[in-house]
């Protein structure tokens, strides 16, 4: 026998499967892109870092040394820098985990599974927090309760016009963090529980109402645990998220382990790359429990056998509008109040300064925060030109829109070949494991991933800081599971027949994917081009140590936040929002796919 | 055919790598900055013009204004040659990312960016100078108008000094002149958290330097004893750690002061925020520790005003300091692609007013060249800027600032010196970190 013969023979089919290629190349690529950081950040919290805590230790200037994990986890400062940061961290995300499942789902429930009444308005409106970046709803949050009287600094709306003060415990720290991540995080729980909701057998319900089984007996005995993987992709999805959120809790005064790593860098750098570890660490750790527990489950967002009839509860004549009315109420506060806030202060005199509410004089109203076009100081420009003319803010628009851009198409097609590639080889260990590591850097904390590239891309060899290469390289593999899992997924619904007729009919790869896998599945796969998009519009924990504040709109957005010149910052929120609701609609108009359902595919 | 080919692409690669090494006839950017401290002005421009015509100048920096400074100095070697071009590109990091660039740069052989403007002299004496990452030129003409030589001066080149000082609301009753008021019980002041801005944790422990700490106990005799009652418990309890740390004979004083300030001040994102709050009429009796120029910023409304605010310095009868000087420094990095450019631009900057028009609109801000101070204040007239147009009627006056030579003797501003926070950054910062900030939440 010539086992060479047969071992090229065996080589030649298998690279004659387009599938193999794909994982075999992504795998690799992959690997390295996910592994190589981490690497470099793990050499980081043994290097010695002139002028920092690890050189007063050791006495040394450059060298290794474990002193950095010596001093983190037992100097007197363990609990300040360590400790205390870890445990809000994890209430935080655990906490935000809560309320975006309970907000979400509950809302989900409503809009899929009862008549209520302005459904599709609410539905639309519901997934806007998502689209703003997370932290602006933060600054609505201040905007709305601080007062001269508990946060010591001027009257919020709500203490200037009512005179209503909130207490401390409801305007800083972890309350209203987790409040306003949970807010900004419930349309991916709407979305995933909601998309089980609309396609769950109602049969399984309806058994039960014919056995006489009290309607709480058949939530907590049929319906939960019917959306319970919908309920722990949403976990999965967004305990990691919150983990990692810098802004949120920066601005409402909560200090956590992102937090605490941007305080630490200058003094600790060494002890600031372990708190980015741990953070990975919780990543690693959630996808290994995820999938601990659902062995079984392939997709993340189960869509069991779809039943022809779907029952709706009714709530009465009454009480489809009483409960659409309240729900109207909260998504005005959580969608609509914020973007009047934003355009409002683009036309205040000062930041914050609401005399035109209770003196009704116009005077009190100004446009120049849109139309100037000089250079000045004075009347509160800081420097800055009004919007219309600020080449700083167009500019950082034009760099965020490139990197979305290319992070969306390189992310979404890399991801899309990765579901379809999976996808057909289900059972293939290597499979699996380049379809876990894709979806690895979504897990891990997104100031974690950035501080791991910031460090790997920041040496005699490459120096990469502040160049669209790096977001680009950076925002692809944090986006990469968004495509992948909703490509995955779609992917599985589709029958292995279709494509084995075109194989046989000799149709080659390429036709086959652009004229029959992909226009089937377009939407989904759409989708998986949408969100890195939308999401890289408004990304700021992944980007912010990558590049400086006016290079793309993020950072700027945040600077002017920082600075307190809330009205560019809001100009640029509105901008923002009004860029992703255009290109959401031009999307949905063309393909007919859209955010609202096709969140996780 | 092959072998000669192989040479001649090795001998190719050889000339090609060599050509930066000796570009400058081997030159080092330290035996530049050698040469250029010799010059005038005029001499480094033409210098800058040989070296970076059709160029891009990359400069980084915690002053955003360096990008309006680079056109003006485009402008200037224009006037010399009007061929000449240069594009630029001035990056701004945040987080403290600046120390990170900088060090990620230096270990090229030639490096991206030609100089920088930064501040925190603490962190620049000990991971860029010590590392010999940034070096320190000072102009002819700078030196010149200081009465200096470059070679007698020691420290680093300022642009300029920036001050944060005390103000408060005064729309209601509420009155500080003693610089303990604002640590006495009750009292948030509302202040960049120092953890976001070094230069502020750079402040606390210029407070413990002997001249400093003796100001804060002079300040501390002047108060009537019921008010002396309440600090001097811990004051007492805070000796030993005074002794333990080194400190001199009023160290306790300082610590005192620090901890009560750590422990009390309501941390805020920006200096931009506090003002914008400290201008609103609703916050009354609050006060703040925040960059001066800020105030000029401010637009009058029905709720809003520069005159709800009292810089406490400027009271008759206080007693202390009224707030804490840092200063941007100008330095050429190592590897500098640029030096000659580098040199003659910092030249600019520090030893022209127009060089230095991008921040000299600015009150608070203060040029290093007395002769360029004195004619910034010409031009800009801050010691009068809240005067109403007939000049003698007080229209804002926190808006007249004293200048640097009143905040820096009636002022007692705290001034950082670099050496200094090196030097206790592990004794009085490390008991710094151990106390427990204040949290409004």
């Amino acid at each position: 026998m010539n086992y060479a013969a047969i071992r090229r023979n065996k080589i030649k089919t298998f690279f004659s499967k387009p599938h193999n290629v794909i994982l075999l190349l992504m795998g690799i690529v992959l690997t390295f892109s996910t592994v190589a950081p981490i690497v470099a950040i793990v050499q980081d919290t043994f290097k010695i870092h002139p002028g920092t805590i690890d050189q007063h230790l050791t006495g040394m200037a450059s060298g290794y040394t474990f002193a950095n994990y010596v001093d983190l986890f037992t100097s007197r400062l363990a609990r300040t820098n360590l400790w205390t940061p870890l445990w809000n961290t994890v209430l935080l995300a655990v906490g935000t985990c809560v309320v975006s499942i309970l907000y979400g789902g509950v809302f989900a429930f409503l809009v899929t599974r009862t008549d209520m009444a302005w459904r599709k308005y609410l539905s639309s409106i519901f997934i806007f927090p998502y689209i703003m970046p997370q932290w602006t709803l933060a600054v609505v949050w201040q905007h709305l309760f601080n007062s001269n009287a508990v946060t010591g600094t001027s009257n919020g709306l709500l203490a200037a016009t009512l005179g209503v003060t909130m207490p401390k415990w409801w305007c800083q720290g972890m309350f209203p963090s987790l409040m306003v991540l949970g807010l900004h995080y419930a349309p991916f729980a709407y979305i995933l529980i909601g998309g089980i909701f609309r396609n769950m057998d109602a049969n399984l319900e309806e058994a039960a109402t014919i056995l006489d089984t009290p309607r709480w007996r058949t939530m907590c005995k049929i319906t939960l645990p019917m959306v319970k993987p919908a309920i722990l992709s949403t976990i999965l999805l967004v305990f990691g998220s919150s983990m990692g959120s810098y802004p949120v809790p920066h601005y409402l005064g909560l200090t956590t382990l992102s937090t605490k790593y941007v305080s630490m860098n200058s003094k600790y750098t060494g002890e600031a790359s372990i708190l980015a570890i741990i953070m990975m660490v919780f990543g690693v750790a959630i996808m290994l429990m995820n999938q601990l527990s659902l062995t079984s489950r392939k997709s993340y967002t189960t869509v069991t056998g779809k039943s022809g009839q779907i029952s709706k509860i009714r709530l009465g004549k009454a009480g489809r509008y009483v409960i659409a009315l309240i729900l109207v109420f909260l998504t005005f506060f959580t969608s609509i109040f914020p973007i009047i806030s934003f355009a409002f202060e683009t036309f205040l005199p000062n930041p914050g300064d609401y005399s035109f509410l209770y003196t009704g004089n116009t005077a009190n109203l100004t446009t120049k925060w849109w139309v100037t076009s000089e250079n000045v100081t004075e009347n509160g420009m800081y420097g800055q030109k009004g919007m219309l003319y600020n080449a700083t803010i167009w500019r950082a628009f034009g760099g965020t829109m490139l990197v979305s851009v290319c992070c969306a198409l390189i992310a979404g097609t890399i991801g899309t070949l990765i579901g379809y590639a999976v996808s057909k080889q289900r059972r293939s260990k290597w499979a699996n494991y380049v379809n876990s590591v894709a979806f690895l850097p979504y897990l891990m904390p997104s100031i974690a991933v950035g501080v791991a590239f910031f460090i790997l891309f920041s040496n005699e060899h490459f120096n990469l800081f502040n160049t669209y290469w790096l977001l680009i390289i950076v925002g692809t593999i944090k986006y990469i599971p968004f495509a992948s899992r909703s490509a995955l997924n779609s992917m599985l619904q589709l029958s292995g027949e279709i494509e084995e007729a075109a194989i046989i009919q000799d149709v080659p790869w390429i036709k086959r994917m652009t004229r029959i896998i992909i226009p089937i599945q377009k939407s989904s796969i759409i989708s998986g081009y949408l969100l890195p998009f939308m999401t890289c519009l408004r990304e700021l924990s992944l980007f912010m140590l990558l590049c400086t504040q006016g290079f793309i709109l993020a950072t700027t957005l945040d600077y002017f936040d920082e600075m307190g010149l809330y009205a560019f910052s809001s100009g640029i929120n509105l901008i923002l929002i009004v860029t992703i609701l255009v290109c959401n609609a031009l999307v949905n108009k063309i393909t007919g796919a859209s955010l609202d359902k096709g969140i996780g595919g | 055919m092959k072998k000669f080919l192989s040479l001649i692409l090795a001998l190719t690669m050889l000339f090609v790598l060599a050509i930066p090494a000796f570009a400058d006839g081997g030159e080092s950017v330290q035996d530049i900055i050698a040469q250029a401290e010799g010059m005038t002005l005029e001499e480094l421009a033409q210098k800058a013009i040989e070296e970076s015509n059709g160029a891009t100048f990359y400069g980084v920096g915690n002053s955003s204004r360096g990008a309006t400074a680079l056109p003006l100095f485009i402008d200037y070697l224009k006037t010399i040659d009007p061929d000449y071009s240069m594009e630029f590109d001035w990056q701004q990091p945040k987080n403290n990312k600046i120390f990170d660039q900088l060090t990620a740069d230096s270990l090229k052989d030639t490096g991206t960016f030609a100089m920088t403007l930064i501040q925190d002299g603490n962190q620049i004496e000990s991971k860029m100078v010590q590392t010999g990452v940034l070096d320190t030129f000072i102009p002819k003409d700078w030196a010149d108008a200081n009465g200096v030589t470059a070679d007698e001066y020691e420290g680093y080149l300022p642009l300029q000094t920036l001050n944060k000082v005390f103000m408060f609301n005064n729309t209601g009753d509420k009155t500080y002149d003693n610089v303990w008021d604002f640590v006495a019980e009750g009292e948030h002041g509302l202040f960049m958290d120092i953890d976001s801005e070094i230069v502020g944790k750079n402040f606390l422990y210029m407070l413990t330097e002997d001249t400093n700490a003796a100001n804060l106990k002079a300040a501390f005799d002047a108060l009537p004893a019921e008010e002396q009652a309440y600090f001097q418990p811990t004051i007492d309890e805070l000796a030993t750690d005074a002794e333990d740390l080194g400190l001199g004979e009023n160290g306790a004083y300082a610590l005192a002061w620090i901890k009560l300030w750590v422990e009390s001040y309501n941390a805020q994102t920006d200096d931009g925020p506090i003002c914008n709050t400290l201008v609103d009429q609703s916050a009354t009796d609050q006060f703040g520790l925040l960059v001066y120029s800020k105030l000029r910023s401010v637009e009058e409304s029905d709720s809003v005003s520069k005159n709800n605010i009292t810089v406490a310095a400027y009271q008759d009868g206080y007693t202390g300091f009224g707030g804490y000087g840092y200063c941007h420094y100008l330095f050429v990095t190592d590897n500098s692609p640029l030096p000659w450019t580098a040199c003659a631009f910092i030249a600019y900057m520090t030893c022209t007013t127009d060089g230095f028009s991008a921040w000299g609109k600015d009150i608070g801000g203060y040029s290093s060249n007395p002769t360029v101070a004195a004619d910034n204040e010409e031009i800009f007239h801050h010691q009068t800027g809240g005067m109403a147009e007939d000049g003698t009627t007080v229209e804002f006056a926190a808006l007249n600032d004293a200048g640097y030579d009143w905040w820096t003797t009636n002022g007692q501003l705290v001034l950082e010196d670099p050496e200094y926070c090196a030097s206790v950054s592990f004794t009085v910062g490390s008991w710094i970190e151990m106390l427990t900030k204040y949290s409004a939440g």
